[in-house]
C-alpha cells in the first residue's frame, strides 16, 4: 500500500506522511556523524569521515595534501568531504548524499556572494540557513523531484546575534542549538551532549566536549585525523572579525593526543586499514 | 458593454505584446482573485491606459515632436497651455477659482472652458496645461474613485485619490504629458488640497496656484490670505486673484468660475466676467481712495 | 535651489534639509519634509528631479521595511548604504534613471558608531564625516572644514550646523528654511534649529521629540 505514495514527493500518504522526505532523513542517519558545540568564545565542530583507506588519493581533493587552515585558507576545506566554508563567517558540516551536499554548498556560497554583492556585508547566519532551507523545502513540494538527502550543521558569527549554531534537515526545517548532532548515532550523541553540556563553556572545553562525545559515538575507540575533520569558528583576537579554522591533520592529531583520545603519529597516517564500511555505496553517502 | 464605460476604458497599451482584452474578458486570474476588480491596475501598480508611440524610445520621440519639454520649441505638435487656477484652504473649507481661456499660441481658442473637473460630489480637480491630458486622466480618476467607493464602502480620501493620479502621471513622466492640477476635496480629515503635476510631483498644502498666470494670482492671494477668512471674503479673494491674473497674463482671462468645497460636498458659486470685474474693481478702488481722502481738494494749491 | 547637510559627531548624526518645493520660478510650498526615516536608526535627506525624489524615497523606504519584516532586524547603515547605492547604480543604467541625490545617516547599534554617506544619482557613494548636497555645497563645505572636528558632542555639532545654515541664508540668493533631525542610540529626534539649545529639549523629553520611524516587528518570543 505504502508503495503508492513512495514514488512522488508531492503526495501525502493516507496517514499524512511524506515518505520520500522520511527516507531522505533515514539516509542521513547512516551518514558520518557531525556534531558541534557552541560556547561564548566560539564554536567547535567535529565530523566523522567514512571514506578512508590507504588507497584513497586525496592529493587532488580540495585542499590537497595540506588540507585545512585558518581564515582564507579554510576555503580549501577539510578534505572536501564533511566540513566546508560557506562564507567568511559561516562553516558547515554535512551529512548525507555527497553529491547533493556539493550542490547545496555551491548554492550556499552563491547566496552568500549575492548578499555580499547587494549589501557589502557578510550574510547573517540565519539568513543563509533560511536560503538553503527555502530551497530544500521547495524540493519536498514541487514537481516530481527528489528531496536533498542532506542534513547540515551551520556554525557562524554575525554582528547581530554573535555565534550561532543551526541544524537543518531534508524537509527544510531548521533550528538553533547550543550543542547538536546529525548523522549516525545522532540520538545517542545528543543525549551525551545533553549530559555533559554546561553553560558558559570556554572554547577549549567545547572542543574537548566535541571530541569526547565523538569518540564515544564512533565505532573505533581511538580517534585520529584519518577519520575525523575538525573545525572552529572564533573571532580574530585583534580585528574581532570572524575567523574560521579547519584543522590540519597534524593540528588535529596534536589536539587528540592532548585530550588523550588518540591521534595517530604522523608517519602512521594513511597506514591504517580504513574503515570504509562494507556497504556498496560508501562513496555516495558520507 | 456599457457605452460610457467603453469610452472611458483606456485603449490597450502598446508596450510589448498587444493586449486587446479588457478587464471583464481577461483570462488573467488577477481579475477574479483577491485582485478582483483591480483589472485596470497592472500588478506593478501602474495602469493600462494611454497608448504611447510605437518606437524604440517614446520619450525621445515625444521630446522631439512636442513643444512641451522646452528642448524643442519649434516642434510641430504644440500643446495648449496658458491658464490661471487656484485653490486654498481656510476656516470655511476650500475655495477653488479658475479662469476660462484656452489658447493655442497667440490665438484665443475658447473663452468658455470649464477648468474645474467635477470628479465626484466631494472631489474637484483643476486643469492647467494640456486640456486633453487633464480631462482624460481626471475623468479616469473619477472612475477609479467610484470603484474605490464600491469596493470599500467608503469614500476615497483626497490623499489616496491624488496619489492615484500622481502614480499615473509618474508612469508617463517624460513622455509629453502636460498637467498641473490641484485635487481638492473634503474627507475624514477635513478639507484637503494636493498639487499634482506632470513631473510626478505631489504636494500637500493650504494654498496653491497653477498656470502661466499663477504668479499674478499669488501676488493678490498671498497678500489677502488668512485662515479665518469668512466664506464671502474667501470667495471674493479667489475671484479677485483670478481677475488679477486675467488682467496681466495674456493667456488667462475671459471668465472666472468659483467653487466652494464644504463638509457636504462642493458648490458652484458662480461664473464671472473677468473684464467686467476688473473695471468694477477699478471703480471701487477709485471710490475707496476718494472716500479715504479729505472732502476738500486733495492738494492744497497755492493761490 | 536645494540644499542639505549631514554632520557626524561622537555618538550621533545630524541631517538637515531645506523645505521648499516648487516648479520653475515659483515656490509652491515652504514646509515640505525632504527627510525620510527609513528605520529606527536610519534616515535620509533627498533631493533632485521633482517626482523622482519622492518615488525613489518611497521605494527605498518600503524595501528597507520589507527587509526588516522578513529578517526581524533592520539593515545596518553600512549595508543599507550599499543597497541604496546599488539601486541607484542600476537605475542610472536603465531606460529611465532616477535623478536623486541623497545624504544617508544612521546609527549602528551593534558597534555604537554613527555613519554618514554621501550618495549621488550616478551611484557614487562616499563615507564622510560631514557632507552637503545642492547649492549649500559652495558656501558651507568650507565652514564645516573649519569648524568640524572628530568626536564633537551634540551641542557642538548643532553649532556647526547652525553656522552652515547661517551662511546659506547670508550668501544664497534664495531664502531657505531647514528641517533637521538627530539620530543617536535612542533613535531619531526632531531638532528645532531656531531654538537656542535644541539639544536640551531632546534630553528633557525624548518621547516628545521622537520622529516616527517604521516600527520594528513584534519580537518573537520576547
Amino acid at each position: 500500500m505504502a508503495r503508492r505514495y513512495d514514488s512522488r514527493t508531492t503526495i501525502f500518504s493516507p496517514e499524512g506522511r511524506l515518505f520520500q522526505v522520511e527516507y531522505a532523513m533515514e539516509a542521513i542517519s547512516h551518514a558520518g556523524t557531525v556534531l558541534a558545540v557552541l560556547s561564548k568564545e566560539g564554536i567547535a565542530m567535529a565530523a566523522e569521515k567514512k571514506v578512508t583507506g590507504k588507497l584513497l588519493d586525496l592529493s587532488l581533493a580540495p585542499g590537497g595534501s595540506g588540507m585545512g587552515g585558518e581564515g582564507t585558507e579554510a576555503w580549501m576545506g577539510g578534505g572536501g568531504e564533511k566540513i566546508f566554508l560557506l562564507n567568511n563567517n559561516i562553516l558547515a558540516g554535512l551529512a548525507g548524499i555527497t553529491s547533493d551536499a556539493n550542490s547545496l554548498v555551491n548554492f550556499a556560497r552563491n547566496s552568500a556572494q549575492k548578499h555580499l554583492f547587494s549589501y557589502d556585508e557578510d550574510i547573517p547566519v540565519e539568513m543563509l540557513v533560511q536560503r538553503l532551507c527555502d530551497m530544500k523545502q521547495g524540493y519536498t513540494q514541487f514537481g516530481g523531484l527528489r528531496p536533498f538527502g542532506v542534513a547540515l550543521l551551520y556554525m557562524g558569527w554575525d554582528p547581530l546575534y554573535g555565534f550561532q549554531l543551526y541544524q537543518s534537515d531534508p524537509s527544510g526545517n531548521y533550528s538553533g542549538w547550543k550543542a547538536t548532532c546529525i548523522g549516525s548515532n545522532h540520538s545517542s550523541a545528543a543525549s551525551l551532549l545533553k549530559q555533559d553540556y554546561k553553560e558558559d563553556l570556554t572554547l577549549e572545553e567545547a572542543k574537548s566536549l566535541c571530541l569526547k562525545v565523538m569518540s564515544k559515538t564512533m565505532d573505533s575507540t581511538k580517534l585520529s585525523s584519518e577519520k575525523l575533520e575538525f573545525a572552529t569558528m572564533t573571532l580574530h583576537p585583534e580585528s574581532k572579525q570572524p575567523l574560521a579554522k579547519i584543522f590540519r591533520t597534524s593540528e588535529l592529531d596534536e589536539l587528540l593526543q592532548k585530550l588523550e583520545l588518540g591521534g595517530t603519529p604522523d608517519e602512521a597516517i594513511g597506514a591504517g586499514e580504513g574503515s570504509g564500511s562494507a556497504v556498496g555505496n560508501v562513496a555516495m553517502s558520507t | 458593454m456599457n457605452s460610457v464605460l467603453s469610452q472611458l476604458q483606456p485603449p490597450a497599451p502598446h508596450l510589448g505584446l498587444d493586449q486587446e482584452e479588457d478587464e471583464f474578458t481577461s483570462s488573467d486570474p488577477s481579475a477574479w482573485g483577491s485582485m478582483g476588480g483591480f483589472g485596470n491596475l497592472a500588478r506593478n501598480g501602474g495602469v493600462q491606459g494611454m497608448s504611447i508611440p510605437r518606437v524604440n524610445d517614446p520619450t525621445a520621440f515625444l521630446d522631439l515632436h512636442t513643444d512641451n519639454m522646452s528642448s524643442n520649441p519649434e516642434a510641430k505638435i504644440k500643446i495648449a497651455h496658458g491658464t490661471t487656477t487656484l485653490a486654498f484652504r481656510f476656516q470655511g473649507g476650500i475655495i477653488v477659482a479658475v479662469d476660462s481661456r484656452a489658447t493655442a499660441g497667440s490665438y484665443i481658442a475658447s473663452g468658455t472652458v470649464k477648468k474645474v473637473i467635477e470628479i465626484n460630489k466631494f472631489l474637484l480637480g483643476t486643469m492647467a496645461g494640456g486640456a486633453a491630458d487633464c480631462q482624460y486622466w481626471e475623468t479616469y480618476l473619477g472612475m477609479q474613485c467610484r470603484l474605490y467607493e464600491l469596493r470599500n464602502k467608503e469614500r476615497i480620501s483626497v490623499a489616496a485619490a491624488s496619489k492615484i493620479l500622481s502614480n499615473i502621471v509618474y508612469q508617463y513622466k517624460g513622455m509629453g504629458l502636460s498637467m498641473g492640477t490641484m485635487v481638492c476635496g473634503w474627507d475624514k480629515t477635513g478639507p484637503c488640497i494636493f498639487y499634482v503635476d506632470d513631473d510626478g510631483q505631489r504636494l500637500k498644502g493650504d494654498l496653491f496656484s497653477v498656470g502661466s498666470g499663477s504668479t499674478f494670482a499669488y501676488g493678490v492671494l498671498d497678500q489677502g490670505y488668512r485662515w479665518d477668512l469668512t466664506d464671502e471674503e474667501a470667495q471674493e479673494l479667489g475671484r479677485r486673484s483670478i481677475v488679477a491674473a486675467g488682467h496681466r497674463d495674456a493667456y488667462s482671462g475671459n471668465t472666472s468660475n468659483v467653487f466652494h468645497v464644504r463638509e457636504n460636498g462642493w458648490e458652484f458659486i458662480g461664473n464671472y466676467d473677468v473684464n467686467e470685474l476688473w473695471y468694477e474693481y477699478e471703480v471701487k478702488k477709485k471710490a475707496a481712495r476718494e472716500a479715504a481722502a479729505p472732502a476738500a481738494s486733495p492738494m492744497a494749491v497755492e493761490a | 535651489m536645494e540644499c542639505s547637510f549631514g554632520i557626524t559627531g561622537k555618538d550621533y548624526v545630524l541631517i538637515a534639509a531645506d523645505t521648499s518645493a516648487g516648479r520653475s520660478i515659483v515656490r509652491m510650498k515652504s514646509d515640505e519634509n525632504k527627510i525620510k526615516t527609513l528605520g529606527p536608526h536610519l534616515a535620509m535627506a533627498y533631493g533632485g528631479e521633482p517626482g523622482d525624489t519622492n518615488n525613489f524615497a518611497e521605494y527605498i523606504e518600503r524595501n528597507l521595511r520589507l527587509y526588516h519584516i522578513r529578517n526581524h532586524f533592520p539593515l545596518l547603515p553600512p549595508s543599507a548604504s550599499a543597497w541604496i547605492r546599488r539601486t541607484l547604480a542600476e537605475s542610472i543604467r536603465s531606460r529611465k534613471p532616477y535623478a536623486v541625490n541623497l545624504l544617508l545617516g544612521g546609527y549602528d547599534t551593534t558597534t555604537d558608531l554613527p555613519h554618514l554617506y554621501w550618495i549621488d544619482y550616478l551611484g557614487t557613494k562616499a563615507i564622510v564625516p560631514y557632507a552637503a548636497h545642492g547649492m549649500g555645497v559652495y558656501v558651507s563645505l568650507s565652514t564645516m572644514d573649519k569648524w568640524w572636528y572628530e568626536g564633537m558632542d551634540k551641542r557642538e555639532g548643532i553649532e556647526v550646523l547652525k553656522k552652515c545654515v547661517d551662511e546659506v541664508e547670508k550668501r544664497l540668493t534664495v531664502a531657505l528654511k531647514f528641517n533637521c533631525i538627530l539620530i543617536d542610540k535612542n533613535g531619531i529626534h526632531k531638532i528645532d534649529l531656531s531654538e537656542q539649545d535644541p539639544i536640551a529639549k531632546v534630553e528633557a523629553s525624548p518621547e516628545e521629540t521622537a520622529v516616527e520611524a517604521p516600527n520594528p516587528p513584534i519580537e518573537v518570543g520576547a
